[in-house]
């Protein structure tokens, strides 16, 4: 096992590395540098030459690219992530701020689809054939094929502006910040975010259960005279859980890119609200470290994935 | 062949095998797996349904000249915001353009997008992918690495981070979608390859001395066809929710264009949201139609070409 866990680690490095080399490359070739943001267009044609090259030579500008890259990989790794472009806000304190909004949604429409995915896809898996199955499939099917935000705008029409059920949008009134204050923020967009993930999870939980029950063991189980809710239970839903926690982690990336849209719909004040903004303005600076430390969960949490599935499929950490 | 079966008596296996060409060489011209391929297709209802309603929407949006009767882009300041009536079928948007007009040339601008950015990240995925399945070596190893990096990126926060850096216009988009959709059908196709490279029928090419370009493409590629043909249908789908998220977002096509996208993106006013549907309901509607007719003719093709999903 932790030969394993190191393997997997040796490969993940390089890879991080790499994508934080091409996302610096990346801000390099964009229009600019920090000279130009931080000084107005008027100041500027009143600055001679030398001075503008003076503040860049202040500012590091003028040493070759792979020194500076090296200073910027090494100041983040020490948890300096410079500064956003707007106001020139420590990005760490946007960071601060935003990311128990985003990890509150996305947990949320996490548990909702990994609940709602895997009990309506056994449902599905079992009445296989049935009226059931076919309604659910397309279901299913509208699921993944009606865009989110979409969904995001159906609902704040017929739920908040119609019904007056739920708040339009946000996440905290002034005063009451409580989790129950809260909460009815958190319903419409944590259950529209969770629309997709849902449809996924169970097509997916329904052909995993659909194979799991063709085993051989569940025959074995059957011919014990062991019950049939047992058999499906106990042998064909825990064996079909595994590719579905495969597909959660998976999923993880799906979640971020929802979550991207559906903060902006509902205003939730989020990362990804945040990164739409400074796409919007081309606040690079924050726009690099929001793409950086994407994927930096997506690969732990497909480092997550792969250590479960080790632990609970031996044949895979033995590495076939 | 009939010099060597001169030499040695028939045996009963010559026989049976004289029986199958003779069988073989009957169907030859028949097309038959075409034919079981197009059976199995439209005994799929929901595909055909899907086919149908694919196809309608667009003609609809190639022919948008000849069927609306408005210009999409000249505001007409006398019809602001009003309902559907006989003049404009969807009514009019806050500058008095028809709606409906601005959903039929949007989807030309939408379709293209989506249908464009699958194809060609398909034509790149495939053709590194048929070769480097079949030959391996430090080619495959070079674009597994890629594909991996580009795959780690959440799509939406590469796609954003790509339009930050090289700003928004329509070729831009295509350019964005290929260059972050290549992997997924790359990866596919590599894998199809590898489970195609150990069939007999390709040793026997090699024996013959074909070279591997040859057999990868000419006689290995068709056998891959088909989770190919469904890859790209998905993907189809996967393009144009992304590019009305964008659009919806103000980041995808440049807002002068009409795209679904672009028209939804009126419904980021809430005063629009509650008080003129006509400007987002029907074009939204429109995607999900689409996108789902997509989706379904993907399932039917995946049922009509895969053996292993029968039943």
């Amino acid at each position: 096992m932790l030969t394993y866990i190191a393997r997997r680690l040796l490969t993940l490095i390089p890879m991080v590395i790499v994508i934080s080399f091409l996302i610096y490359l990346g801000l390099e070739l964009t229009p600019g540098d920090a000279v130009s943001h931080m000084v107005p267009p008027d100041a500027r044609s009143m600055m001679d030459e030398e001075r503008l090259q003076a503040l860049r030579e202040s500012l590091g500008l003028g040493k070759p690219f792979i020194v500076r890259y090296w200073i910027w990989i090494t100041g983040v790794m020490q948890g300096e992530f410079g500064y956003s472009l707007a106001g020139g806000v420590p990005i760490s304190k946007i960071f601060l701020d935003r990311l128990p909004a985003t990890l509150e949604l996305s947990f949320a429409a996490l548990l909702i689809s990994t609940v709602l995915g895997s009990i309506l896809g056994t449902i599905s898996a079992l009445t296989r054939g049935s009226l059931t199955d076919q309604s659910l499939t397309v279901v299913g099917m509208l699921g993944v094929s009606i865009p989110e935000f979409f969904f995001g705008l159906v609902a704040i029409l017929v739920f908040a502006l119609n019904l007056n059920w739920f708040p339009v949008g946000g996440r905290i009134l002034p005063g009451y910040d409580s989790f129950w204050d809260r909460l009815p923020h958190l319903v419409m967009p944590a259950m529209v975010l969770s629309i997709m993930m849902t449809a996924g999870v169970m097509r997916y939980a329904r052909s995993s259960m659909l194979d799991a029950l063709s085993r051989d063991f569940i025959r074995t189980a059957r011919s014990k005279g062991m019950p049939e809710w047992r058999v499906n239970i106990l042998h064909g839903f825990r064996v079909a859980l595994t590719p579905v926690i495969v597909l959660i982690g998976f999923r993880l990336p799906v979640l971020i890119g929802g979550s991207v849209i559906i903060e902006q719909v509902f205003q939730w004040p989020g990362i990804g609200k945040e990164f739409v903004s400074a796409v919007r303005s081309q606040d690079y600076p924050l726009v690099m470290m929001v793409a950086l430390f994407s994927v930096l969960a997506v690969l732990i949490a497909s480092l997550i994935v792969d250590l479960l599935t080790a632990i609970i499929d031996p044949r895979v950490r033995l590495g076939e | 062949m009939t010099d060597a079966n001169a030499t040695r008596p028939r045996t009963r296996r010559d026989a049976q095998f004289d029986k199958i060409r003779d069988r073989e060489a009957a169907l030859a011209g028949t097309r038959q797996h075409t034919a079981r391929f197009m059976s199995k297709f439209l005994n799929n209802r929901l595909a055909v349904v899907g086919f149908v309603i694919f196809a309608v929407i667009c003609l609809m949006s190639l022919f948008a000249p000849l069927i609306a009767q408005h210009d999409p882009m000249s505001p007409n300041l006398r019809v602001i915001a009003k309902p559907p009536s006989a003049e404009h079928w969807f009514g009019t948007d806050k500058t008095g353009r028809d709606v409906f007009a601005r959903v039929l040339y949007g989807g030309r601008v939408s379709i293209l997008v989506g249908l464009g950015s699958a194809l060609l990240s398909a034509i790149i995925g495939v053709i590194i992918g048929v070769y480097s399945g079949y030959v391996g070596g430090w080619l495959d190893w070079i674009a597994m690495r890629i594909s991996e990096i580009f795959m780690s990126f959440p799509q939406i926060i590469l796609v954003l981070l790509l339009v930050a850096i090289l700003g928004q216009s329509l070729l831009n988009l295509i350019v964005i979608f290929t260059l972050t959709g290549w992997g997924g059908i790359y990866r596919m196709a590599r894998a199809r390859m590898l489970s195609i490279r150990e069939e007999e029928y390709v040793q026997a090419l090699r024996s013959f001395g074909l070279g591997p370009a040859r057999i990868a493409y000419k006689h290995m590629l068709p056998n891959a066809l088909g989770p190919i043909m469904v890859n790209i249908t998905l993907s189809t789908a996967a393009f144009i929710l992304q590019e009305a998220g964008l659009s919806f977002l103000g980041l995808g096509v440049p807002l002068s264009i009409p795209t679904w996208g672009n028209i939804l993106n009126a419904a980021q006013d809430l005063r629009v949201l509650e008080q003129n549907w006509w400007i987002w309901l029907p074009v939204g509607a429109t995607i999900s139609l689409f996108v789902l007719s997509v989706n379904f003719i993907g399932d039917g093709l995946r049922d009509a070409t895969d053996p292993s999903q029968q039943g």
